[in-house]
């Protein structure tokens, strides 16, 4: 494999994925977990950039980064008595961790039996924001979904006013 | 400016749908509106929007046995008759929903009117759910089913145990919501589309990705055997089903069930009739484990919702069962029909059950124990009939429609078999479930009638009339089940 | 690739900025740490009680609020770009979506999720 400054970028990218997440899942502070969470959704952002799908990176960065990560801190801050808890109160973790190591060893078998030393199928056109927006409000494409995510969001603003205001 | 085909958009086939989103819509800005002691107006008007959704779904019919199925949206959304079905059911699940949380809300001090524009949209999702012809339909439809009902199961907030089942629903939901979305992604990731004939295709043509494909099913099917709560993924059920207000429970005991169920058979039987033997047997075995667990954990219970939660795990099995009938083309229509027919046998006798519950439900959510029935049978005789005939359905006992819906099932099974025969041995395992199931279930008549006590029930007119119906409902199926069991097993899947 | 070199070069030039006086201060400042030097605002108001404490649940509607309204604009930036080539059954498409998100605006600013209490 030779080294190129894309593979660089590659191995810090996952690099933050991965550390961010094993730190969110070792982290005994919640609040410290959370920021782990931040900086593994970064590294996320960042391999979007590496995938060439800069709007994908955006929204991982606006939604995500921004937005989730903020509630989640917030969503600690406000919940009582969770702020300070230290000791782990699940004991089923080594459970936890055999099933997500096989779920890790049959994907990653099945992703590189299909996929190593392959080469992308197609280039990404350009002007793939302006596709995606025609294809969003498209009725052969996502119109669908689109309006029913309209309607969703609406859902879920009654909902967390519900909850939070009772 | 080319304005488009208006045929490939078909908003007539989704009319019951618009009817009932646009509705909802005018409902939440109509509830701000009014003052605080006149929530029953949104009640009533919901029931209006869901009537009218109804005389839609009602002209649909006869459309349909016109032309025959069709696509809208350009294949996004399918209405054939499986959907009609379907959706007649969750009309009419919602109108119960309403009528029972009519005198239950103000009851029980949680009288909000965004009970019922949450309850219009999560009926919403359902129906979207059972047309979805996409993946990307499946997961938005399947998140508007639950959305609203994470937050209805908590609508008694000052309750504990709603707050806790809520909580649970909502993090186990999440969760299984995201085995969803990483399914579809790797089906995405193996095939090249989220069109449910596409990945049909593209499983038949060479340039698949099987085994990605593969883990893709695989996922869709943890994400929803969740919702349908199949073992192993029922765990939630029984706490939430306990916690959240009665008439939240009736409804989504039957809606999310029917809901998942409709997203299920229509991925598999679509998309996947390539690898069918593989999630044939998959799904067999998971209904095996589904009607034991359920069935022998039930006997257990002394609470009745409880009781009715583990009741519907089971259930989920038996359909289950006549869906890993589906995998043999020849009998897919026969296996679909019965599950239709079960579902719609499921959901009246079902919510004629918690409708009793409800009605010997205290102000303060206490009296929900299978003890607080007895006497029933000398202070409300009828009441006490009706569900002693939701009790035998629900068992399988003859006159009723939950018996017609265990032949159906257990037919379309037996049918199946040359294909698999592991089948076998778990239409044996159905029937023996069923024996045992009639210890719990006779239990409650047995409460009933052969125990001395207050038989304290409060019965409005509203919870009269949906036991009334639902009553006579399961006694059509079960008397006369032929014309309705015609109808489902045209239900066939475009 | 190219453009994505310069924010690169920024990213590792923002780490780097601050990086160095931190260190450059851990390296050559002296250290003869007192109590006032240690506390949190050593020229401030004294803080008083825990850092860990519960803040209001306000904070809580103003994020949930944030994140539906972020998560329009993914939805509607994408239709935003395309606007001069959409047809006008795409642009009712997208008004559609907007009002659906209008009412729920108008909902919680009736509901008063909106105000600071």
């Amino acid at each position: 494999m030779t080294i190129t400054p894309i593979t660089i970028a590659f191995f810090i990218m996952a690099a933050f994925t991965l550390g961010g997440s094993l730190g969110v899942v070792t982290n005994r502070n919640l609040f410290h977990a959370a920021l782990y969470l931040v900086l593994a959704l970064f590294g996320v952002a960042g391999l979007f950039v590496l995938l060439e799908a800069p709007f994908l990176a955006a929204v991982q960065v606006l939604v995500y980064v921004g937005a989730i990560a903020v509630l989640i801190t917030i969503t600690i801050m406000v919940t009582r008595r969770i702020m300070g808890v230290t000791e782990s109160v699940n004991r089923q973790w080594p459970l936890a961790a055999g099933v997500s190591a096989i779920m890790a060893i049959t994907l990653g078998f099945v992703v590189l039996d299909r996929f190593a030393g392959k080469l992308p199928v197609a280039a990404v056109p350009g002007d793939n924001i302006v596709r995606l927006g025609e294809a969003l409000v498209n009725y052969d494409a996502y119109l669908v979904p689109f309006e029913v995510a309209s309607v969703l969001l609406l859902a879920a603003m009654i909902g967390a006013i519900v909850v939070a205001r009772e | 400016m080319q304005l488009p085909i208006l045929e490939s958009i078909n908003l007539m086939a989704v009319l019951p749908v618009l009817i009932i989103a646009g509705w909802a819509c005018v409902l939440l800005v109509f509830d701000l509106l009014i003052p605080r002691s006149r929530k029953h107006w949104t009640a009533w008007l919901a029931l209006v929007g869901l009537l009218g959704a109804a005389v839609a779904l009602f002209f649909q019919i006869g459309h349909f046995a016109r032309l025959g199925s069709e696509a809208a949206f350009d294949g996004m959304v399918t209405v054939d008759g499986f959907s009609i079905f379907l959706q007649v059911v969750f009309v009419l699940t919602a109108i119960v929903g309403v009528l029972l949380a009519l005198d239950y809300l103000p009851r029980h001090g949680i009288e909000r009117g965004e009970y019922y524009v949450l309850l219009l949209f999560t009926t919403i999702g359902m129906m979207i759910m059972s047309m979805a012809a996409d993946l990307i339909v499946v997961f938005v439809a399947l998140e508007l089913l639950s959305i609203p009902l994470y937050i209805l199961s908590g609508f008694a907030g000052m309750r504990e145990t709603s707050e806790e089942a809520a909580l649970k629903y909502f993090l186990l939901g999440a969760f299984a919501s995201s085995f969803l979305v990483y399914g579809i992604a790797l089906t995405y990731g193996g095939t090249g589309t989220t069109r449910l004939t596409g990945i049909a295709q593209a499983v038949t043509s060479d340039a698949l990705n099987l085994p990605l494909t593969t883990v893709g099913m695989g996922l869709l099917l943890v994400g929803l055997g969740f919702k349908v709560a199949a073992v192993p993924f029922h765990m939630w059920t029984p706490d939430v089903y306990q916690g959240a207000p009665t008439p939240v429970t009736a409804f989504m005991s039957v809606g999310a069930k029917a809901g998942g169920f409709a997203a299920l058979i229509r991925v598999l039987v679509t998309a996947f009739p390539a690898i069918a033997s593989e999630w044939g047997t998959l799904i067999a075995v998971i209904a095996g484990l589904t009607m034991l667990l359920g069935n022998i954990v039930a006997i257990s219970q002394s609470n009745i919702k409880r009781m009715l939660a583990y009741s519907s795990i089971a259930h989920a099995g038996y359909i289950l069962l006549a869906v890993a009938a589906a995998q043999r083309s020849e009998n897919a229509s026969f296996a679909i029909g019965a599950v239709v027919f079960y579902l719609l046998a499921y959901a009246l006798t079902n919510l004629g059950a918690f409708t009793v519950a409800i009605a010997v439900e205290r102000d303060d959510g206490t009296g929900t124990e299978i003890d607080d029935f007895a006497g029933l049978g000398k202070t409300r005789p009828w009441m006490a009939l009706a569900m002693a005939l939701f009790m035998l359905s629900l068992t399988g006992m003859p006159i009723s429609g939950g018996l017609v819906g265990k032949v159906f099932v257990f037919q379309a099974a037996l049918q199946a078999v040359p294909g698999d025969p592991l089948l076998l041995a778990v239409v044996i395992i159905g029937v023996l479930t069923s024996v045992v199931s009639a210890f719990y279930y006779l239990k409650v008549i047995m409460v009933m009638y052969m125990r001395e006590g207050e038989g304290k029930a409060v019965l409005p007119l509203a919870l009269k009339t949906v036991l009334a119906a639902t009553a006579f409902g399961t006694l059509v199926l079960g008397i006369i089940p032929g014309p309705v069991f015609q109808m489902a097993q045209r239900a066939m899947l475009k | 690739m190219g453009e994505w070199t310069f924010i690169a070069l920024l990213f590792i030039i923002s780490l780097i900025l601050p990086a160095v006086p931190i260190i450059a201060g851990r390296l050559l400042g002296p250290r003869k740490p007192n109590p006032l030097k240690n506390s949190t605002y050593e020229c401030g108001v004294e803080t008083v009680g825990d850092t860990w404490v519960q803040f209001k649940v306000q904070y809580y509607i103003f994020a949930l609020v944030f994140l539906i309204f972020d998560i329009e604009v993914v939805f509607l930036y994408p239709w935003a770009v395309a606007y001069h080539q959409l047809p006008l059954f795409g642009v009712v498409a997208g008004i559609v979506f907007i009002v659906t998100l209008a009412e729920a605006l108008i909902y919680a600013w009736r509901k008063g999720a909106l105000e600071w209490v």
